[in-house]
């Protein structure tokens, strides 16, 4: 019997044993934070995101969170309201006429977190280590433009490019890699690819406490420069799953949940219309697109392009589907971005017309069939969509059933992401979803994309008829010095685009977010890319 | 024993070997391209002269088999290379991770265990009772409800409405309240009814009637005798599920936003994260014929039957 008692008391000792080890490698203070509700402290704010933070390194990318990278780390320039560009960590600028050299004044007393100066030196180290690992960044345009970088006097730095390039200054208003780690952050070796020691930045934030794939907590940084945020602090939960996060927001334990996809479009209009809570919809951040590859001989016609567009009502498809999250969208980029302004046609949504474009394009419906044809070929295509996002199945199928109308077969292929963008590279499909980049990417690197080879926009482009045109235009646009010239391009761009019908614009996505009632104001950013935390305004 | 011992050991060579040529055969048969899948993680624009480069370092141009011998020479090692996106050794992300799955696996067996026997126990006992029919219903709920409806259920339930435990996270003992309850229903439902049911093939032994005849307490026959025999198709069923629980419940972990290694290895799958998946799959692998092996051993010293069996045999 003593045996016994001995044998169980050594298995209860074993299962404690294990519960005590595995509580030992998780920190305690975990427990106080994730019981840390929005009633706190009345100025913090509880915000979810679906991924871990990553490693706070400013000059890498994923895992590392844009949103939290932001927060810490600043650009020279920043990109605001209608893509206006403003002084940021530089004073100010200047552009030599040949559009080679770009001159900035650094800003006067600004201090990293570590105590160390703002300054022309540190500003070329973090160039240094960025153009080591050129090829990490070569997306970057000014990355591959960037000869050389200069320090001048302590606060004066200067950047020397190999050709004109005009969006330079928008390029350095992006997230990463173009921001500043302060001196205490580097590596021994100066590389900040492999690693940083910890994260210095001159941002309005400060990473208090963070446990991976759990929290992490900012505190506002008492020394910033600028206007400091309302807040005094941030706590961000990951939590991977969105209906979980609209239930801790229920229960409220989140002050806002915000971003790109961070909740179904079923729950925000559930969250909309209870009435308990304020939401609300960003500015365009991009362009939801069909991509109509004209090396598809049935394609590389024009007439068949425009009564595919004219053959779908976009606008039921894009209500039904998005539940009036998305708007229709008429013009392949929104108007909110610079330089997109620009009067065009838009195609509505028109079946006779549709099916007398395929008529004269000599796509005829042969008696007692339900597909066009033309030299005994059915007129017959496939579209490939990620098979993973719902809303590019829901609309894959609507499109089906709205072609076969017009007698044209879609074969519809969900595919792996990575197959679709392999594919799309290749030029291996007849009709794909895109989307650009948004603010601050856009326009530049969409014209980029469809003048450059190697992404599919511009494979898709490759057989109309004015393309060596439209290519050199990019070219000019891109490398442009003048002002005025620069939006006539980019008028006759975007007009030609437009006309083209490669790219079949078919809604304007947005950002969402909801956020509790003691959240008196909230402004999305301009840059689809940076955090919103400076801006809201809590209420006491 | 020790020989019973050596022969399992032994044949476990060839199951971890099966399993890491399934997993090599299944990663090549997919249309994804560990090259591209590592340079989009990387954040590096796939040109072609980049992708024959990496392909080249990861051995992708070699012919199969050396790939596959190169692979099982690595693992052997317990190499399993870097994470693609973090570039962290895929060993080192997974040990930062465990604690927390083996915390919530150790949670629920030990709620499954609290509730399913004692149940199943008195439901066959007291057979077409009350606590036999309650049993059923329990056992009929545990084995239809979806994990995570369950879990959103709970959630709304007991965290939004009645506000008495977390909505998500770690850290108290408060957090293991839900997830637990999530994770046992199913295996409570299971093991209830295999208790019961083989309590009551017990019951009818010659045993149970020879040890009445001999005037033994009924507490008795049924604690030392009964039980200790009918428990043991439960206990095959339970290291069957907790090599399943270590390997992370992956709805569980995804529900209640729990930082483990189910968690992760989702994460991994829609990055295209190839050597974590590939790691994930030889450590489930190398997990469950480990738990399988505890349950045989805990089940020959409960049963020294087996191991008479087992000699015999060889």
């Amino acid at each position: 019997m003593q045996k016994y008692k001995t044998k169980k008391g050594l298995l209860i000792a074993f299962v404690a044993s294990i519960f005590l080890v595995t509580a030992g490698c998780s920190n305690d203070d975990a427990a106080s934070q994730s019981n840390e509700s929005t009633e706190g402290s009345s100025t913090s704010i509880t915000m979810s995101w679906p991924r871990d933070i990553g490693a706070m390194n400013p000059h890498v990318y994923n895992p590392s969170q844009l949103l939290t990278q932001s927060m810490i780390y600043e650009p020279l320039v920043s990109y605001e309201e209608g893509g206006e560009l403003k002084p940021h960590l530089a004073e100010s600028w200047t552009i030599s006429e040949d559009g080679l050299e770009y001159t900035f004044k650094l800003r006067e007393n600004v201090k990293f977190t570590d105590g160390s100066p703002f300054d022309a030196s540190i500003v070329k180290k973090n160039f240094d280590t960025i153009m080591e690992n050129k090829s990490s960044h070569s997306w970057l345009g000014v990355i591959n433009v960037l000869e050389k970088t200069e320090v001048i006097d302590d606060l004066t730095f200067k950047m020397v490019l190999s050709e004109p390039y005009y969006p330079a200054l928008q390029d350095l208003a992006v997230v990463r890699p173009v921001r500043f780690l302060g001196e205490s952050g580097f590596p021994e070796d100066g590389d900040t690819s492999k690693g940083i020691t910890k994260p210095v930045g001159t941002g309005p934030w400060i990473l208090e406490d963070y446990k991976k794939d759990e929290y992490a907590t900012f505190t506002r940084n008492p020394d910033y420069w600028g206007d400091a945020p309302e807040a005094e602090k941030v706590t961000i939960k990951i939590i991977p799953d969105a209906e979980t996060r609209v239930l801790a927001f229920e229960k409220g334990e989140l002050d806002l949940i915000y971003g790109e996809g961070a909740i179904s479009m079923d729950s925000f209009n559930h969250l909309k219309e209870s009435g308990e809570y304020k939401t609300d919809l960003s500015e365009p951040v991009g362009t939801r697109s069909l991509l109509l590859n004209t090396t598809n001989e049935k394609l590389a016609d024009l007439n068949v392009r425009l009564a595919l567009q004219h053959g779908f009502n976009k606008e039921a498809m894009v209500e039904g589907i998005t539940l009036g999250i998305e708007e229709k969208a008429d013009k392949i980029l929104s108007t909110n971005f610079p330089y997109t302004d620009v009067e065009v046609d838009a195609i509505e949504y028109d079946v006779e017309k549709a099916a007398s474009y395929l008529d004269e394009a000599g796509w005829k419906m042969p008696s007692g069939k339900s597909i066009r044809e033309k030299d005994g070929q059915p007129l017959e295509l496939e579209l490939m969509y990620d098979k993973t996002d719902p809303i590019q199945k829901a609309m894959a199928e609507t499109l089906q059933a709205e072609w076969s109308a017009i007698g044209v077969k879609l074969n519809i292929t969900g595919v792996e992401l990575t197959v679709q963008i392999e594919r799309r590279k290749a030029g291996d499909f007849d009709v794909d979803f895109w989307y650009n980049y948004g603010a601050p990417y856009d326009p530049h690197s969409f014209i980029n994309v469809v003048a450059e080879e190697g992404w599919g926009v511009s494979e898709a482009h490759s057989k109309l008829p004015m393309k060596e045109e439209l290519n050199k235009q990019v070219d000019a646009a891109l490398a442009s010095t003048d002002e005025t010239e620069r939006q006539e391009l980019y008028g006759t761009i975007l007009k030609t685009l437009q006309e083209q019908s490669v790219i079949v614009p078919v809604s304007y996505m947005k950002k969402t977010v909801v956020y509790q009632n003691g959240i008196e104001e909230f402004v999305f950013p301009a840059n689809r890319d940076e955090h919103p935390f400076n801006e809201i305004n809590v209420s006491q | 024993m020790f020989i019973y011992l050596i022969k399992r050991l032994l044949a476990v060579v060839p199951i971890i070997l099966f399993a890491i040529f399934l997993m090599f055969a299944l990663i090549r048969l997919s249309p994804v391209d560990p090259a591209e899948a590592y340079l989009a993680a990387a954040n590096i624009h796939p040109t072609d002269e980049i992708l024959a480069e990496k392909r080249h370092e990861f051995g992708l141009d070699q012919p199969l088999l050396v790939q596959y011998v190169q692979t099982v020479k690595k693992i052997v090692q317990l190499d399993f290379g870097n994470s693609y996106v973090t570039n962290t050794p895929v060993w080192q992300e997974v040990a930062t991770r465990m604690p927390a799955t083996i915390q919530l696996a150790v949670s629920s067996i030990i709620l499954s265990i609290v509730v399913s026997v004692p149940l199943g126990f008195l439901a066959a006992i007291y057979k077409n009772s009350l606590i036999d029919h309650l049993s059923r219903l329990l056992s009929y709920l545990g084995a239809s409800i979806p994990q995570f409806w369950l879990g959103y259920v709970l959630i709304f339930l007991f965290s939004v409405k009645l506000d008495m435990f977390p909505v998500e996270g770690r850290g108290t003992w408060q957090h293991f309240v839900l997830p637990s309850i999530t994770l046992s229903l199913a295996l409570i439902a299971i093991y209830t009814r295999l208790l019961r049911a083989s309590v009551l093939e017990e019951l009818e032994n010659v045993y149970v009637i020879y040890g009445r005849t001999r005037g033994i307490k009924e507490k008795t026959i049924m604690v030392k005798h009964v039980l200790r025999i009918a428990i043991s198709p439960m206990l095959t069923g339970l290291g069957m599920n907790l090599g399943k629980l270590l390997t992370g419940t992956i709805i569980v972990e995804q529900v209640f936003s729990w930082p483990g290694f189910g968690r992760f290895f989702i994460e991994a799958i829609f990055n295209r994260d190839i050597p974590v998946i590939q790691g994930y799959v030889v450590l489930a692998a190398c997990l469950f014929i480990v738990c399988n092996l505890i349950v045989d051993l805990v089940q020959l010293y409960i049963d020294p039957r087996i191991s008479r069996k087992g000699m015999a045999e060889s």
